[in-house]
C-alpha cells in the first residue's frame, strides 16, 4: 500500500476500510483515491482550515470534573466514515425497530397496563429500582406515544463487522450538532470528495425535528403549535447544542425562569405579555424539570409544568420517565421487549450483557473481571466504567467491591473489539476504535437522520469514545443507492 | 422576544452608559480639583459619592484617590466603572445571538483592555489617559452597535436602557457641580434667585469649574457656538438639562427613550409611556430662571426619581409578567 496507508495495520480488528487482505472497501475508493493525490502539507493545510472553522464558530462542549468548566473543541477527523446503502438499510431497520418497541414499552408502562411487566418480560423489581423510573410519569400520555422524541442508540461493529447496540439514549441524546458541523465544515474542507459520490444530506434535522414536536403537540394546540426548547442555561455541558438547535428550528431558546404555568397552561414570559407554550424540547433532566414533584431545590425547572402535562396542555419531550428504558440492567432485556411488542427477531443484537444480581452470573464475572466491561447502569458519558483488559490490579478490586455492595447498580460486558477506522495521527494514518450513534426522530413515525455521530476514541487502543473522556469525531456519510449497487 | 433577553439588553446598555458617565464624573472631578484646597477637595469627592447614592456603601473616611478607586475599579462596587463593564459584558454576553457580532466585539474589547493595564498606577500617577480610552471604547460600543444592528425590539430596549440612564447621570453631573459650588461660595443665593449677578461676574474658578463640566458631557464646544464667550452658569445648566438638540441633554435623552417607548409598546396602553412623557413635559416648557427659585437641587432629584419610576415601570410592563391564577401564587408561596 502507497502513501497515505503506507505501514497501516488492522492488527487483526476489523478496519471499517481496509479488508483482511488488505484491500481497499469498494465504498472507500473513491475517497481513498482523492486523499493519495494529497501531500503532508497539504493535508495539514486542510486540518488548519478545518481548525479555523470550528474555533470561529465556537463548536465546543464543557467538560465536568477534573478541568470542570472547561471549554473544548471536539476534534473532527479528516477522514470521514463511509457507510454503503445496503448496511445502511440494516442499520436503519434495526435502529427503527428498537427505538418502535421502545417506544411501546414505555407507553404502555406509564400509561397503559403494563403488559410487559404483567407477564414477565421484564422483572417489575428490575423497573421500579431503575433509577430513571418516575412514578410522577403515570398517566401522563404523549400523542403517537412518541415518548422516546429523540433517541441516539449507540452501536459498535464486532471483530466480525457485525452491527451490536451497546447502549439505549432515551434522555436526552446530545452530539446531533456535531453531526451537522462537521458536515458542513466537510463540505468546505474537502468539497471535491463529495461530488465524486452521492452523499446523503443531513442538514433537514432541524425541520424534521420541528415537524416531530408539532406532531406531538397535545389537540388543545390547534393549527399552529408553539414549540420551544428548554436549556438549564448558558453553564451546561451542551447548551451550544441548545443554542444550535433552536437556531436549525427558528424557535425560542428559553430557561425555567422563561416559563410560568397557570391553571395548568403553561406560558413563556415575552415583552408581548404571556404566550402560550405547546412543545417543550427539553434539555433538562426529569430531576430539574419541576420543583413541584421532582427536586424542590431545582431553580432551573417550571413549578407546576408536570401538572400541565398531565391535564393535556403541553407535551413534554423526551417524556418524563424514560430513563427507566435506557438503565443499562433494562437494556439486557429489549431483545426481548422487541419479540414482545412487535412480535419480531431483533435486527441489530445486543452485546453480551450479564446482569449482577444474579448469583451465578456475578460470581462468573467477578472471577472474570479484568476481561470484562463493568458498566454503572445509570450513567451516561462513559463515567464510572471498567475496562477490565486496561484496568491496574487496585482497579479491578475497587469495582469487585462496588459490584458486592450494589449488585443493581452495575452490569458487565464481553469486551467488544470495535472496529478501528484509519484517523489521521500527526502525519499519517493509525487505526483507531470508532462507534456510530445514530440519531431516531419519533413523531407519528419513526425515522432516522443518514449516518450520525461517528465517535473515535483518539488515543492508540483506547476503547472509550466518548467525548468527555477524550474522544473525537468522524463525518459519517451514508452513500445513495445507485452508488452502492455499481 | 422573550421578557428575559429583553431586559438583558436593557440592562447592556444602562451598564455600558453607567461605565462611561461614572468615568465621566470622575474624571471632571479629579481635574476640577487638582488646584483646590485639600479640605475642598475632599468635600468635593463625598459629593460626588452622594449623587451617585454610593457614600454609604463607600463607607469610608475620605481619602481622594480611595474614593477615585472606589468609584473606577472595585469590584465590590456594583457601580464603579470596571464593575459596571463587567456587568455589560455579562448581559451583552447572555443575548449574543440578538447583538451583532461587531457590537459583542466593541464590548468585549473595553473589559480586556481594562484587564490588561495597571488601573491602580494609573488612577494615582495620571488617569487622564485611563477615563479617555473608557470614553472612547464606550462610544465606540454605540458607533458600531448603531451602524451593524437592525433597529429591532432587542434594539430599542438596548437604546431605552442606555438614554434614561444617560438622563439621570447628567442629572448627577449637573447636581454635584452645582453642590460643590455652593460648598464653596456659601449658600446659594448666588445662582438661586439672582442669575443676572452671576451673568456679571464669575470668579475665575467658576469659570474653569463650568468648562470642565460642559467637556465632561462633551458640549463644551457646542455651548461655545451658541453661548460665544459667556460662561453663565444657569446658560450651562439650561444647556445641559434642556438643549433639544444636545445628545447628552438630559431632555434630549428623555424624548429618545419617549421615542423607543412608543415604539415597543405599538398603540398598546402602557403606564411607562404616560410617565416618561409626563417628565418629558416638565422639562420641555421650563424656564431655568425659575428653576433656580425653586431649587435646582431638588428639581434634578425629582427628575432622576422620576426617570426610577419609569424604568420600575418598563420592567412591569414588558420584563416581568405575573400571572394572575392561582397555580401560581401556590408555587411561589
Amino acid at each position: 500500500m502507497s502513501g497515505l496507508l503506507a505501514g497501516y495495520t488492522t492488527d487483526g480488528f476489523f478496519d471499517e476500510v481496509v479488508d483482511a487482505d488488505g484491500a481497499i472497501r469498494p465504498h472507500y475508493r473513491a475517497l481513498i483515491d482523492r486523499l493519495r493525490g494529497f501531500t503532508p502539507e497539504e493535508l495539514e493545510r486542510r486540518e488548519r482550515v478545518r481548525d479555523a472553522l470550528f474555533r470561529t464558530a465556537g463548536i465546543t462542549f464543557t467538560v465536568y470534573g477534573d478541568d470542570a468548566g472547561v471549554e473544548r473543541t471536539f476534534p473532527m477527523d479528516l477522514l470521514p466514515r463511509v457507510i454503503p446503502a445496503g448496511e445502511w438499510r440494516h442499520v436503519e431497520a434495526g435502529v427503527i425497530q428498537r427505538v418502535t418497541a421502545l417506544n411501546r414499552f414505555l407507553e404502555d408502562l406509564y400509561v397503559g397496563e403494563q403488559a410487559a411487566v404483567r407477564d414477565g418480560v421484564v422483572p417489575r423489581w428490575l423497573v421500579h429500582t431503575a433509577s430513571g423510573f418516575r412514578r410522577e410519569a403515570f398517566g401522563v400520555a404523549v400523542p403517537h406515544a412518541a415518548r422516546c422524541l429523540v433517541s441516539g442508540v449507540d452501536l459498535v461493529r464486532d471483530e466480525d463487522g457485525h452491527y451490536v447496540v451497546l447502549e439505549d439514549n432515551l434522555r436526552n441524546p446530545s452530539g446531533i450538532s456535531y453531526v451537522l458541523e462537521n458536515r458542513a465544515a466537510m463540505t468546505r474542507v474537502l468539497p471535491r470528495a463529495f461530488s465524486e459520490q452521492r452523499v446523503r444530506p443531513v442538514d433537514h434535522y432541524g425541520p424534521m425535528l420541528l415537524r416531530a414536536l408539532q406532531e406531538v403537540s397535545p389537540p388543545s394546540a390547534g393549527e399552529h403549535p408553539t414549540a420551544v426548547v428548554l436549556t438549564p442555561g448558558v453553564f451546561n455541558a451542551a447548551y451550544f447544542e441548545h443554542v444550535f438547535l433552536a437556531r436549525q428550528m427558528g424557535i425560542e431558546l428559553v430557561e425555567g425562569r422563561d416559563l410560568v404555568v397557570e391553571d395548568h397552561v403553561v406560558h413563556m414570559r415575552t415583552t408581548q405579555g404571556l404566550k402560550r407554550v405547546d412543545v417543550i424540547y427539553r434539555r433538562i433532566d426529569d430531576d430539574f424539570l419541576d420543583p413541584v414533584v421532582f427536586r424542590p431545590d431545582s431553580a432551573l425547572g417550571v413549578p407546576g409544568l408536570l401538572s400541565a402535562a398531565r391535564a393535556g396542555n403541553v407535551t413534554i419531550a423526551n417524556a418524563v420517565g424514560n430513563g427507566v428504558a435506557d438503565d443499562k440492567a433494562v437494556y439486557a432485556f429489549v431483545p426481548d421487549l422487541i419479540r414482545f411488542y412487535l412480535g419480531e427477531e431483533p435486527i441489530l443484537p445486543n452485546v453480551q450483557t450479564y446482569l449482577l444480581w444474579d448469583d451465578e452470573q456475578r460470581a462468573e464475572v467477578l472471577d472474570r473481571l479484568h476481561e470484562l466491561v463493568v458498566k454503572p447502569v445509570a450513567e451516561s458519558g462513559g463515567y464510572g466504567m471498567l475496562i477490565g483488559p486496561h484496568a491496574t490490579e487496585a482497579e479491578v478490586a475497587a469495582m469487585a467491591r462496588q459490584v458486592q455492595d450494589d449488585p443493581r447498580g452495575f452490569i458487565a460486558q464481553e469486551v467488544v473489539g470495535l472496529s478501528r477506522h484509519p484517523t489521521l495521527v500527526g502525519d499519517h494514518l493509525g487505526g483507531r476504535h470508532v462507534d456510530l450513534r445514530p440519531f431516531a426522530i419519533t413523531g407519528e413515525t419513526v425515522e432516522v437522520v443518514p449516518g450520525g455521530l461517528t465517535r473515535v476514541a483518539l488515543r492508540k487502543g483506547s476503547l472509550v469514545v466518548n467525548s468527555s473522556q477524550g474522544g473525537g469525531s468522524k463525518d459519517t456519510w451514508v452513500l445513495e443507492e445507485e452508488v452502492d449497487r455499481c | 422576544m422573550l421578557a428575559r433577553l429583553a431586559e438583558n439588553l436593557f440592562w447592556a446598555g444602562r451598564y455600558t452608559e453607567r461605565a462611561e458617565d461614572t468615568a465621566r464624573m470622575v474624571d471632571v472631578t479629579y481635574h476640577t480639583q487638582l488646584e483646590s484646597p485639600y479640605g475642598e477637595v475632599a468635600l468635593a469627592w463625598q459629593q460626588l459619592l452622594d449623587v451617585l447614592h454610593l457614600r454609604s456603601a463607600y463607607g469610608a473616611p475620605i481619602e481622594p484617590v480611595n474614593v477615585m478607586r472606589f468609584l473606577v475599579l472595585d469590584p465590590d462596587n456594583p457601580g464603579s466603572v470596571t464593575a459596571s463593564i463587567a456587568r455589560a459584558r455579562e448581559n451583552a454576553r447572555s443575548v449574543r445571538e440578538l447583538i451583532s457580532s461587531e457590537m459583542w466585539e466593541a464590548v468585549n474589547r473595553l473589559h480586556l483592555v481594562l484587564g490588561d493595564r495597571d488601573l491602580e498606577a494609573e488612577l494615582t500617577e495620571q488617569p487622564y489617559e485611563l477615563f479617555r480610552v473608557v470614553r472612547r471604547l464606550s462610544m465606540t460600543i454605540y458607533g458600531v452597535a448603531s451602524e451593524t444592528m437592525p433597529r429591532d425590539e432587542g434594539w430599542r430596549f438596548m437604546a431605552l436602557g442606555r438614554l434614561l440612564e444617560r438622563a439621570e447621570m447628567t442629572c448627577r453631573l449637573i447636581d454635584v457641580r452645582y453642590a460643590q459650588l455652593e460648598a464653596m461660595s456659601g449658600p446659594s443665593q448666588r445662582l438661586a434667585g439672582d442669575t443676572a449677578e452671576v451673568a456679571r461676574g464669575p470668579d475665575r474658578t467658576d469659570f474653569h469649574h463650568w468648562i470642565a463640566v460642559l467637556k465632561s458631557a462633551s458640549a463644551f464646544e457646542a455651548y461655545r457656538r451658541r453661548y460665544r464667550a459667556s460662561m453663565d452658569p444657569a446658560d450651562v445648566v439650561e444647556f445641559l438639562l434642556l438643549e433639544r438638540d444636545l445628545p447628552r441633554s438630559v431632555l434630549y435623552c428623555l424624548d429618545g427613550a419617549r421615542h423607543q417607548l412608543d415604539a415597543l409598546r405599538d398603540g398598546r396602553p402602557s403606564r411607562a409611556a404616560r410617565q416618561l412623557g409626563r417628565t418629558t413635559a416638565s422639562l420641555e416648557f421650563r424656564d431655568v430662571g425659575e428653576l433656580f427659585d425653586v431649587g435646582l437641587q431638588p428639581f434634578l432629584e425629582d427628575v432622576q426619581e422620576q426617570i426610577a419610576v419609569t424604568a420600575e415601570q418598563i420592567a412591569d410592563e414588558f420584563f416581568h409578567h405575573q400571572p394572575g391564577g392561582a397555580l401560581h401564587a401556590i408555587a411561589t408561596g
